[in-house]
């Protein structure tokens, strides 16, 4: 290995340049450890970044469910995402707010706008020979009303596979509940 | 004119020379904070759901050997207070209640749909009803449990006609 060092000159002004002229002065700080660390560390990240997009970090705010199973998006499937908090519904990966809960349920022109975007996106999904996926990220704590609601309104725009968002686990007693 | 022999190359030859680190600390300072900012720390994963579709009517050519090797049909449906698991052609209805409000039993549900993946093998599909007021957690953990169990196809009833008919 080599060794490396940074030489460090601990005093300031015209003294300590006469004392380093002297040559009996000096201190090395040595950083050839650190940097040994830091090559490692950067190797270790290297290899465990992910650029998937479905391997990003959990919506803020958000809590998801965690699960053992796990599924892979069907080939040739592109998704589409919809968060659904307890209060609001945010669409697509730039998370454009939709309305509250209660807005989806009963307000027919929020129900509208978002069909026509839906329709529109798995029809662009559509022509370019893919087929399109809704992934929907739901808090935990959601009733389950508002996940039907939303799984009937994606089928009228020919969303046919959804998929739900999760947190994996490979601990089969947190999902029983042990 | 000439130039004098370097004062740097009688260095050389004297002493062995440092390699300058301040570059790649320079770039370490910089790449391993960006690395750490995108770095995975949850992983996410996806749960396959299948729609209803409508029933196709049963084809009259089919001889009874067919009919009786069709697998039967498995409905589980959620409640605020219990699980229910119905199998076609059976009256008796499984009945999971919660062990307390919020607090379902999630193993016994665990050993019952083991218990129906043995009976029925060849049956890959389960039907999920949730109750409107069930939570996502709930019905995820359902659904992770059926698959977990080989029960691949989980088939998410939307109404809940079709379960109460079946009863």
């Amino acid at each position: 290995m080599n060794v490396a060092s940074v030489r460090v000159n601990r005093t300031a002004g015209g003294s300590g340049f006469e004392r380093r002229k002297k040559g009996n002065k000096t201190k090395d700080l040595n950083i050839t450890s650190l940097i040994d660390i830091l090559t490692i560390l950067l190797v270790f990240m290297i290899k465990n970044i992910s650029m998937d997009a479905t391997q990003k970090n959990q919506p803020e705010g958000m809590l998801l469910p965690t699960t053992i199973t796990r599924n892979e998006l069907i080939e040739s499937g592109k998704a589409v995402f919809v968060k659904i908090y307890t209060d609001k519904i945010l669409y697509g990966a730039e998370n454009i707010p939709v309305g509250s809960l209660q807005d989806f349920i009963t307000r027919q022109d929020t129900r509208q706008s978002l069909l026509r975007i839906l329709q529109m996106e798995a029809r662009s999904i559509t022509s370019v020979n893919s087929q399109p996926c809704l992934l929907i990220l739901a808090d935990k704590e959601l009733p389950c009303r508002y996940i039907t609601e939303f799984i009937k309104f994606s089928a009228q725009a020919a969303f046919a596979n959804i998929y739900f968002s999760t947190i994996h686990t490979d601990d089969r007693d947190e999902v029983l509940g042990i | 004119m000439a130039y004098g022999p370097s004062k740097n190359r009688t260095r050389t030859q004297r002493e062995a020379r440092e390699p300058n680190l301040i570059p790649i600390m320079n770039l370490f300072i910089v790449v391993i904070p960006m690395l750490m900012t995108i770095m995975v720390s949850v992983h996410l994963a996806m749960i396959e759901i299948t729609l209803p579709t409508q029933a196709a009517g049963g084809g009259g050519d089919e001889t009874e050997e067919q009919i009786e090797e069709l697998p039967k049909v498995i409905t589980l449906a959620l409640f605020p207070d219990r699980f229910e698991i119905k199998v076609e052609g059976k009256k008796k209805v499984i009945e999971i209640p919660y062990l307390s409000p919020g607090r379902y039993d999630y193993v016994t549900l665990d050993k019952n749909i083991a218990k129906l993946k043995e009976e029925h093998t060849n049956q890959g599909t389960i039907e999920i009803l949730p109750d409107p007021a069930v939570k996502f957690d709930t019905l995820l953990r359902s659904i992770d449990i059926c698959k977990s169990n080989n029960f691949p196809n989980i088939k998410y009833l939307t109404a809940a006609t079709k379960y109460y008919r079946a009863k």
